[in-house]
This record gives C-alpha cells, structure tokens and sequence, in this order.
C-alpha cells in the first residue's frame, strides 16, 4: 500500500481477491483509495458499508456486489454483473460494461457511461441505473422496483414482466416484453431525470425520452 | 334391458334425512333419481326417495353434484385407486377445474401418494457375525456433525445431524420461522431461512436469547443460522448474509426442480411485500436459476465472494433438486462448497404447479448411493457433508439415508407437522389453520412460537434418540461408523435401486457388483473414476 498525498494506491497486479480484499476493507475507512491492475479480480470491493474506490483500468466480473454504501468509480470497462444485489451506494464506470449490470438490486445508483450488455437491471427492485450507451436484450426482465434510463437502444423483450418501476429510453427497442407499455412522462419524471443527468454530467434531451412501465402487478396467475 | 355398469359393488351411497329435501317433502326434488345413470336411486309410488341398489354406484359423483342440499355421499368400500383407476374422482375433478378455468392447479404441502423407497429398506441389527451392540441405556453414541472444520473460521458444530431445510419467511408465518429458529436452539441444530429474508428476532433465538440485547438466555444449547442465497434473492444484502452462521446457494428444490420458489400473491402482506421488495399482493415468484450465474466458472466466483462479504468465516451450503445427483453433487465439489442437502422427489413447498409436486424429480433415497458415490470418488465423502431431504418422517428414514452414506437429514414437512400441521394441503392459499403457513393474523395467532418450538426441540430429541438406539444396535458408537452392510433392501426393486444387499440372497445385485465392486471385507459401494 502506497500513499500519494492523501490518496492510498492499492496494487493488485498477481494477488488474489482474499488478499487485495482485507486491505482494502482496512484502506476505505482511511479515505480514498485507488486500485490499479484489478481487471482479473472478480468479486473486488464486494458488501463495503463505506468507502470511496477509484479503479484506475478495468474492473474484472461482480465488482460492487452487495455494495452497501461504497461509492467505485472505474475509469475504464467493467466486466458482467455489475453492483449485483447492491443496496445502496453509487458505481460509475466510464467506459462500457458486460451482461448483467445492476442485478437483484435494493438500491444505490449505478452509471455507465458507455453501453451494458445482455439482462441489464433483471429483477431490479430499487436501484437507479443509467446507462449512456445502449442495453442488449432481455433488459429490466422482472423488474419489481427501481428506475433504469437507457439513452441509447434497447434490444429485444425490454422489460419483460415488469413488475414495478419505470424505464426511460432515449433511442428505439427492437421489441417490448409481456406486461409492458409505454406510457407519457409526467412532471415527476422530468424532475427526477433532470436531477440524475445535472449530478452524473449526463448529456441528454429529457423530454425526448419514452417511458415504459408496467400493466399489472399480477401477470402470472389468476384469482 | 339393463345396462351393466362397468364396476359395482364397490361404493357406499347415503343420503342424510335431515337435509335432503324429499326426506322432508316427499314427491319433491328427486333430482337424484334422474340423473343417476345407472339406477342407484328409486322414486316410489308414495314420492319418497330411497337408495334402491348402491351396487350400481360406480362413483361418478353426478348426484352429489346435482343435489341442491348436498346431501349425498359416496364413499368408496375399496380403495378408489383400485377400481377407478386411472379415472379416480380426484383426476376426474382436475380435468374440469382445467376445463372451467383455463389454468393449471397450484398446491402447497407436497408429494402425495407416493410409496416412500425407505420403506422397502430394513436395518440390520448386530448379533454375533458383526462387533456386538452397543447400549442405547447405559452407553454412550456420538451423535455430533460438524461442517467446514478445515475451510471456515466458524465451523458449524451440530448436536444432531439433522437440520431444518430451508422454509421462507412468506412462506410461513413469522410465529412458525420463530419457533423454528427456538427449536434449533433448544436441540443444538441449524435452521434455514429459506429466501424469504431473515427476521430479526431469529437472530437471536437462535442463539437461545429471549431478547435482543442477548442479555436472558432461555434455550440451551443455542443453534446455527443458515440464510439463502436464491435466484430471487429476496431481502438479501452484505448484512443480511454477515447475520447468519452459514450461506445457502439454492440451486433447486425436489418439490418443483427446474423452478423458483412460489409464493403467491394472497400471501404477499405489506410486512411481507416490504422484506422482499415487491408490491403487495404480487406473485413472488423466484426465477429458476440464478441470473447472474452462466456456467460453474461464475458458481466459483460467486462462492468465492460470498465467502470474502462473510470474510471466510462461515461454510458455504449447496442445495439441490433431485435431478442428476453424481453429476450435479461433482459440481458442487468443484465449485467449493462445505456442504450439499439433496432434496428427493417427495421434497415439501407452499406453493407449487401440482403436476410438478407429483411427478418430477428422483425420489430420495434413490440419489443417495450417486451422490455419496461422487463424494468418494472425489476423495471428499465425510468431508464435504451431505444432507438428504424430501419426505423424511423419523429417526428410522434418517438413520437408512446415514447409512447409506449421509452425513446428516433435513425435516422440513415433519417440522410443519411438529408444529401443529394436519397436511391438508393449503399452504399455497395462505389458510393454514394452525397459522403455520399463513399471513392471516387472526390464524396466525392460533400459532404460540414458543409452544410450536417446545414441539419442534421435542420432536428432534425423540428423532435424535431414534437414530442412537439403531446406531447402537448395529453396533456402532457414533453415526460415522454406519455403512450400507446396515442395512438391507427387501424387495429386488430396492435392491437394484439402491445398490444394498438383497434379504435372503444376502449379496448386492450382480450388475452393481460388476459396475462398482465391493471393497474386500465390507459391503461399501466401490468407487469408480467417472469424476
């Protein structure tokens, strides 16, 4: 561990999660922390309450899961399940990230800037997840709570059984799943998408955006 | 000319006086009389309605269904599943429900009218051949289980080898997860939340405290909490995993393998909707697999950082649906775990599509020779621990699943029913009428936690002793030393099932000799080098 200035530099390079993982747990209560090399670290920065994480390079599979308060900037891509089950705290990444991204979450916000794979925001049930770039198929599939904005396309079977929740999206959807519909934005969510794009510097035309939401809260069975 | 019906003799008819109309006003009704197809009822001459020939009663029920007062019964004299079959009432009415609804049944409890294997399995006692018994009365049998000795911080020390399987918060009320989590503290045992989150009061009775500040310890010697990490992951965070004694991966469960969990949206209350996310009475049903799992390389990266939130402390667990044990339990293996529960066919649920309850799935005891064979083969039997799950009723099944090569067995529908359950089957409504699996609060007041966890301790202390009084008389003390040359299979099915020696031919079957020999002196399945 390496302190410049104020900030302690975290080197990752050839050690395993266990290893760079209780460092870091004692790091992140001292203040910022920067982790380089850290691309084949999967699970890295997983269930922090605290902490601010710079990842200097890519981040490796599982980065922020069950994050819980952390706030993890990646300067460069990130791989597949992105903040997965996260229940609070904030994951920037500045390049694109894999399939997955914002999975099984409570809470916390999530921002690429680039584009997300495949079964992006599945089973979402608090979280806010923007992403800049375009999504794959298969996006917000079960979601049961949460916003996800999409500024770019979708793919196919958007929002499939959604449950609860809203979905923005900038661009075009090759298809719409079962239970979604796309409704008109409201007042509400001018002013909460206004807010988002103003705090993560998001270039975007609000307005433009069209929402999907869901049609019932009890698709599958009957009585 | 008469028509002969196609089965008679075979079912008694009633009809009682006191609500049947024609009783009362005779030459009225006698809807009976007409829509009998085979004659059963006569009209007489003064209008009085009697039954004139239950033999030609082939238990079609038309009258019962006609009757305005429901008045009639018709009990089968011999088993309906002999003379009906495959047209038994039961059937018959399922084929209308999907006619007149458009949709599937849904059933809670679990299997239903399926012969257990274990029953067809008897324990050898010892007398002179093998080392003589041991004294259930005056001597002493070790009964302790421990799991992830070399891989945790915090191994898990069980009295008994016996756990409460996973059963949701959701799925049952919260009284029944207390009482659950007060009989494991009672007996020294584990409980399982299941993937319905986790109550904070569990947390510490299960620990045998009364309140949370841990200060007035009621319950010795205290139990284990494991908590689920399933495909819905409901209510599941970096503290909700730090709470508990041992993670759970969910893989699948025997009574609706291939499937998420169920519950359905009656049961989904606000308290319920608020654990788990979700509006209030929604369908909460879990996805079949893990969506953030793509192959075992993923499995091992997410054993790994469960293991890294929890900081090495507690055993990873594994449950599977009975699907294909040797293959699957070697993935289990390979992905790291510290312990695998198997649930057979005859698995439990609250809630599942009913087709799936009855008819998918390996039974119990028929996974446990394949997966205590991977066990071995990989060079981890008795290290890494299996439990059995699925239907299993007392210290006789678990003691067979243990000897069989077991480390331990899980009673999930037997703790329901030392609870207070009757099995009648409602667990999906969220009726239970010992609160047990309902959200109702004024049924769920009907269920005392602490009551239903004094029934739970006694349960598994009366089932404890049962394993040690047959460990004892097969001549063993502690349940480690038990082996198949315990037990025997009495019919030639079981035998080729099972793999264990055949009653009276005293040798296992040819082609399990041939396939997996027995190694010189004992009757222990041999090992193979499939893995």
């Amino acid at each position: 561990m390496a302190v410049v200035g104020r900030v302690r530099e975290l080197v990752a390079e050839g050690r395993d999660l266990r290893a760079v993982s209780a460092e870091l747990r004692r790091a992140v209560a001292q203040g910022p922390v920067t982790i380089r090399h850290a691309g084949h670290l999967h699970g890295l920065a997983a269930g922090l309450s605290e902490g601010d994480i710079l990842i200097d390079g890519d981040a490796g599979d599982y980065l922020g899961v069950l994050n819980d308060g952390a706030y993890i900037h990646v300067t460069g891509n990130a791989g597949r399940y992105l903040a997965d089950n996260m229940t609070s705290g904030t994951v920037v990444i500045d390049g694109s990230c894999g399939d997955g991204a914002g999975q099984y979450c409570y809470g916390g916000t999530i921002v690429v800037r680039g584009s997300a794979g495949a079964l992006t925001a599945v089973m979402n049930k608090g979280a806010t997840i923007l992403i800049a770039g375009d999504v794959g198929n298969e996006a917000a599939t079960y979601m049961l709570g949460g916003d996800v904005v999409i500024l770019g396309d979708a793919g196919a079977r958007l929002a499939n059984y959604l449950i609860r929740g809203a979905i923005y999206v900038g661009g075009t959807w090759r298809s719409l799943g079962h239970n979604a519909v796309q409704a008109e934005l409201d007042a509400a969510d001018l002013e909460k998408l206004t807010a988002w794009f103003r705090r993560f510097d998001i270039a975007g035309d609000v307005p433009s955006l069209k929402k999907v939401v869901s049609l019932s809260q009890r698709p599958f069975y009957k009585s | 000319m008469p028509v002969m019906p196609p089965v008679n003799g075979t079912f008694c008819v009633t009809v009682l006086s006191d609500r049947c109309l024609n009783a009362r006003m005779p030459g009225k009704c006698a809807t009976c009389v007409r829509v009998c197809p085979h004659e059963v009822f006569r009209l007489d001459d003064a209008g009085i309605v009697s039954v004139q020939n239950y033999n030609a009663c082939v238990g079609c029920r038309i009258c019962a269904e006609f009757c305005p007062e429901d008045a009639i019964r018709i009990n089968p004299a011999e088993s309906e599943f002999l003379v009906r079959s495959p047209w038994t009432f039961p059937q018959v009415e399922e084929i209308h429900y999907k006619a007149q609804t458009g949709q599937y049944m849904l059933r809670g409890f679990g299997t239903m009218g399926l012969p257990s294997l274990f029953d067809q399995i008897t324990v050898v006692p010892s007398q002179l051949a093998s080392p003589p018994p041991l004294d259930k009365y005056r001597e002493e049998c070790d009964l302790e289980l421990v799991i992830g000795e070399d891989t945790c911080e915090e191994p898990i020390r069980l009295k008994y080898p016996l756990i409460f399987p996973a059963m949701s918060f959701g799925a049952l009320s919260r009284e029944a997860r207390m009482a659950l989590a007060i009989g494991a503290a009672q007996t020294g045992i584990l409980s399982n939340t299941g993937e319905g989150g986790l109550l904070r009061d569990e947390t510490w009775l299960i620990k045998g405290y009364e309140n949370e500040a841990r200060t007035m310890k009621r319950w010795e010697p205290g139990g284990y909490l494991a908590v689920q990490w399933s495909t819905g992951r409901w209510g599941v965070s970096a503290e909700y995993l730090r709470a508990a004694d041992a993670i759970e991966i969910k893989i699948g469960q025997g009574a609706k393998p291939g499937m998420g969990g169920h519950l359905l949206g009656a049961k989904v209350t606000a308290e319920i909707a608020a654990v788990r996310g979700v509006p209030v009475g929604t369908d909460a049903l879990s996805p079949c697999r893990h969506y953030d799992v793509q192959n075992l390389e993923d499995l091992k990266r997410m054993v790994a950082f469960l293991r890294d939130v929890t900081e090495y402390h507690v055993p990873i667990l594994f449950k599977l649906g009975p699907s294909r044990p040797y293959e699957d339990v070697c993935a289990c293996v390979e992905v790291g775990a510290d312990a695998i529960s198997i649930d057979g066919l005859a698995g439990g649920t609250g809630a599942s599509p009913a087709i799936v309850t009855q008819g998918v799935g390996i039974p119990t005891a028929a996974l446990i020779a394949p997966a205590v064979r991977a066990l071995k083969n990989l060079g981890v039997h008795r290290k890494v621990k299996l439990f059995i799950l699925g239907g299993m009723r007392s210290g006789l099944d678990a003691y067979k699943a243990m000897a069989m090569g077991a480390d331990g067995v899980g009673f999930g529908a037997a703790a329901e029913i030392a609870m207070g359950c009757r099995a009648c089957m409602a667990c999906h409504t969220g009726r239970c009428p010992y609160g047990i699996t309902s959200q109702d609060p004024e049924l769920r007041a009907r269920l005392d936690a602490v009551e239903a966890g004094n029934r739970l301790a006694n349960f598994i202390r009366a089932t404890a002793e049962e394993i040690k009084m047959l460990t004892m008389l097969s001549g063993h003390d502690s349940i480690k030393g038990l082996s198949e040359e315990d037990l025997r299979a009495v019919d030639l099915d079981t035998a080729a099932i099972t793999g264990l020696k055949l009653i009276g031919y005293d040798r296992r079957l040819p082609w399990w000799e041939e396939a997996y020999p027995s190694q010189a002196g004992g009757g222990t399945i041999g090992v193979d080098r499939r893995c």
